[in-house]
């Protein structure tokens, strides 16, 4: 598996997408670095700086946009390429090419979004690091779960960054917003809920807009597990071109 | 119909259809040791049958079975079957040298090197190997690649249009490769549009019209059907009206005419003949020879005359 994860690092590694993801990762660092010199004795500092950069930026933005541009394009490359039949025709089994796809893309841009997000919370919010690995933490969960749906949507479509972008934006940034419970079933929902859960004290912002923490952590893990697995269901049944 | 026991690939009434559109009509034949070719114009369907008995594709109807097993979703069997897709894409940045090791690890072999090494010795490319395979020309990409597609010396091969691309040269190589793969007793089944590609090395063909498998057997009683009818083949030279004015003077041409981008289409019911010929014939009048071609519209209605009888 360690040969499929490498290809898959390399072809999803490329330099444009790497500087996209960079760019963006330095994004909230830069914003928190501006708006901590010039509010830092305010009192809603905090409480604007979780509703805005935490939440709208990091978590409602770039952690979609970064993930959407990334894992879409593990299996959509390689059927917009053809080179998919490469590997299925090879003895392994799909859900290792499957993990593989997921796994490079949760690599290639984990460690930048984790990254950004904790040390633009370390740098905003008083240098708190129980708050840092918060969000680093629900971050890592956010990466995870939108990696793998996104991976299957690009199997699934041509026009996966089309669902992608239609999910994220309409049914997590719109519907979210008007109808309750849409949290239950919003990746947005479960990092910002697990943000909150691992240090409810400095993240208490949140209190009044997270799911439970229980019901976070167990939705990233099923939506997780159930998109992986359509993932392999659909590399067994499809027509590879 | 009955299928021989000792038949390596067995399909069995298979269709494949696309929403309306049918690919493949239920077809059936079997493959045995040796070089089979699978014949057609463009569209005939010969990539969607490779498709289906790789076990890339699912049938619509029908079963195929490769060495006695079913070939969709069946990884054991894949040690044993390799597949060249006609697509050339290929990931670019690896050498040569690195897409038959990167095969070669997914199919878990040890020791890798020896078994790289035999396979890029195979197809001749031993100088060329460390070059990225956006690097190499296109027949060079395809030898890699099938470098690639036996490094797992593999009991069956398929292989889709494996020939495009290539020079008259590299065919005669490649030609040579699989002639030397099959007597060692593989069985190889290659698809090409263009009946001169594979005359030389395939001891059987399947020719395949509309989705429909038009006849099947040995090749040289097909080919008398085909030679029966005339035969349009392209040239390109660089003195076209000295080889054209050669050309008329030999008895088995039909006609000679010019296109409107200076080749030269000549019409023969002895085409074999032709074949030999008129590369002979560019040589000896000092005459540069670049392309020879059959026009694929010529071939398509002679598959069709097949059909028809």
């Amino acid at each position: 598996m360690l040969t499929l994860l490498r290809l898959s690092m390399r072809q999803l590694g490329g330099k444009r997408r790497v500087a996209l993801i960079l760019l963006l990762s330095i994004l909230p660092i830069a914003l928190a670095v501006v708006v901590s010199i010039a509010e830092g004795e305010d009192e809603s500092f905090d409480s604007d700086f979780i509703n805005i950069l935490l939440d709208g930026l990091m978590v409602g933005g770039i952690l979609p946009i970064v993930t959407m541009a990334v894992a879409t394009a593990a299996f959509g490359n390689e059927l917009e390429d053809q080179t998919l039949s490469y590997i299925v025709l090879k003895p392994i089994p799909r859900w290792h090419i499957a993990l593989s796809k997921l796994l490079a893309s949760v690599i290639i841009t984990g460690p930048l979004i984790i990254a950004s997000g904790a040390i633009a919370a370390w740098i905003g919010m008083g240098a708190d690091p129980r708050i840092s690995a918060a969000v680093g933490l629900a971050l890592f969960a956010g990466v995870t779960t939108y990696s793998s749906i996104f991976s299957w949507a690009g199997l699934m479509t041509t026009r996966a960054l089309a669902f992608a972008i239609v999910y994220v934006f309409l049914w997590e940034g719109l519907i979210s917003s008007f109808i309750n419970g849409v949290d239950y079933l919003s990746v947005r929902g479960y990092t910002l809920a697990i943000m909150h859960g691992i240090d409810k004290d400095g993240l208490g912002e949140l209190s009044e807009r997270v799911i439970e923490f229980p019901a976070a952590v167990g939705g990233a893990v099923a939506v997780s597990v159930v998109f992986f697995y359509l993932t392999v269901r659909r590399l067994r049944n499809m027509d590879v071109p | 119909m009955t299928m021989p026991a000792d038949s390596v690939i067995d399909v069995a009434d298979v269709s494949k259809w696309y929403g309306s559109v049918v690919a493949v009509n239920e077809v059936s034949f079997q493959v045995n040791p040796g070089i089979t070719a699978l014949l057609g114009p463009n569209g005939a369907g010969k990539t969607t049958m490779l498709h289906l008995i790789a076990g890339l594709a699912k049938c619509s109807d029908g079963q195929i079975t490769t060495l006695g097993e079913p070939v969709r979703n069946n990884p054991s069997l894949y040690q044993r079957v390799s597949f060249m897709p006609e697509q050339e894409s290929v990931y670019g940045f690896y050498t040569g040298r690195q897409l038959v090791e990167f095969s070669a690890k997914l199919y878990g072999l040890s020791p890798l090197a020896e078994a790289v090494d035999r396979a890029i010795q195979i197809v001749g490319m031993e100088d060329a190997q460390n070059r990225t395979m956006d690097g190499y020309s296109r027949g060079m990409r395809q030898r890699m690649r099938l470098a690639a597609a036996i490094v797992h010396d593999p009991q069956v091969m398929i292989l889709d249009e494996p020939l495009n691309g290539t020079d008259p040269r590299q065919r005669i190589e490649f030609q040579k490769v699989m002639e030397r793969l099959a007597s060692q007793g593989r069985t190889i089944l290659i698809s090409s549009h263009i009946l001169e590609e594979v005359e030389t090395m395939a001891g059987r063909i399947l020719l395949m019209v509309s989705g429909k498998l038009a006849a099947s057997g040995d090749f040289r009683a097909i080919r008398a059907k085909l030679d029966e009818q005339a035969y349009q083949v392209r040239i390109v030279v660089d003195q076209p009206r000295r080889m054209a004015s050669a050309i008329v003077a030999l008895d088995d041409v039909d006609s000679v005419s010019f296109d409107d981008d200076g080749s030269i289409v000549v019409l023969s019911r002895k085409v074999a003949t032709i074949q030999t010929t008129l590369p002979r014939m560019a040589q000896e009048n000092g005459i540069r020879l670049t392309r020879m071609e059959p026009i694929d519209e010529s071939l398509e209605s002679l598959f069709e005359y097949i059909v028809e009888r």
